[in-house]
């Protein structure tokens, strides 16, 4: 009886049988396709890749797009602020271009890192976490990521977004950065880590 | 396939941030391995096209979670591995297809089977369960302890199918006439 190929790819990972190993030893039939079976894999291994016929990217840049679309209309808040923001350049528009305290933008900016750094402390998501704080957490997550598309949106070219509304997104950001520090604060004073 | 993906930690961060150009970056560093990991997992190329696209949806929507725990290629691939997966277990609920269904004597598959045939065909010729354990296992380098909690199935199972794969290579590959 020679080896079957459950005893071959047991070998393999050095799992095989003591008879197996006893029986290869001695067989030049099952040496062979042991020999064989490795040289299948690296065959395997050694297949060119493939490539996608068609370009899928503007179907998912698309479905993005469209995604922030549908969370920016979700989340009335910052819907809202967008919304003033907008109202803002009509009514201010034929005054010329107000007069933003740049300060105020780079103090949003940094207090956005210095939270970004805190959270980091706090270690990977996936430690131990109740429902609720588990579902606050992704909800302010992803109310930030959709300020961040955003922000990356309009990023490029600065000419898109005035400074105010600009403001308006950072500390927007800032509100909800805090808030996840302090579900993430919670939680771990909670688990007592 | 060997890959060894490296992706700067900028653009990791500019992709988490939403910025679209740097998810773009990510969408091409990663497209052909996403794409032929389905491949070899799935029977039609539209289908490992749409795991590649739902891989990357899931990328975009996940990557704030991705914290830099392993390889970023390890990631990608475990989303678009369970998304070709989840594929045939539907595939296979719809069509109620048996597992052994390619061993089935007399089979279409067995007729038409050509006297020549190299590995790339002889690989076309196995299930998509088959062909997805000896993909993941000899190819990606999963143990079957991850490939089973994958496919929501017991080690001895994604055992058994590599075994199975192996040996109908085997044969499919001897009429071929070469060895191995
Ligand atoms: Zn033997």
């Amino acid at each position: 009886m020679h080896c079957t190929m459950d005893d071959l790819l047991a070998l393999r990972a050095n799992e095989g049988s003591a008879w197996a190993r006893r029986h290869l030893d001695e067989c030049s039939v099952c040496q062979t396709e042991l020999e064989a079976l490795y040289q299948r894999v690296a065959r395997l291994k050694a297949l060119p890749p493939l490539g996608p016929a068609r370009d899928r990217w503007p179907a998912i840049r698309d479905a993005i797009v469209a995604e922030r679309r549908r969370r920016l209309r979700r989340w009335s808040g910052v819907g809202l602020a967008a919304a003033a923001a907008l109202a803002g350049l009509i009514v201010f528009a034929p005054f010329g271009p107000r007069q933003v305290d740049a300060a105020e933008l780079a103090r949003a900016k940094q207090q956005s890192a210095t939270l970004e750094e805190e959270l980091q402390r706090y270690g990977p998501t996936g430690r131990v976490m109740s429902g609720r704080s588990a579902a606050l957490v992704a909800e302010l997550e992803d109310r930030i990521a959709v300020i961040d598309g955003e922000l990356a949106r309009v990023g490029g070219s600065a000419a898109q977004l005035r400074h105010d509304e600009l403001v308006t997104l950072w500390q927007e950001r800032v509100t909800l950065m805090q808030q996840l520090v302090d579900a993430h604060v919670t939680r771990v004073s909670y688990v007592g880590l | 396939m060997t890959i060894s993906l490296a992706v700067p930690d900028i653009l990791v961060a500019r992709a988490r941030a939403g910025d679209l150009e740097a998810l773009e970056a990510l969408y091409r560093a990663f497209e052909t391995p996403v794409y032929n990991l389905a491949r070899r997992m799935l029977r039609h190329p539209e289908e490992a096209e749409d795991v590649l696209q739902e891989t990357f949806l899931e990328v975009v929507k996940s990557i704030r979670s991705y914290r830099g725990e392993g390889p970023l290629w390890a990631w990608i691939r475990k989303i678009a591995a369970s998304k070709a997966l989840m594929r045939i277990r539907r595939e296979q609920v719809r069509t109620a297809e048996l597992l052994d269904e390619e061993t089935a004597p007399g089979s279409p598959v067995h007729k038409s089977l050509p006297a020549r045939i190299d590995l790339e065909r002889a690989l076309e010729q196995l299930s998509e369960t088959s062909r997805s354990v000896v993909w993941l296992h000899d190819v990606e380098g999963y143990t079957h302890e991850e490939i089973a909690e994958l496919m929501g199935k017991t080690v001895s199972f994604s055992k058994s199918q590599l075994a199975r794969a192996h040996a109908r290579l085997r044969r499919m590959l001897e009429k071929e006439g070469a060895a191995p």
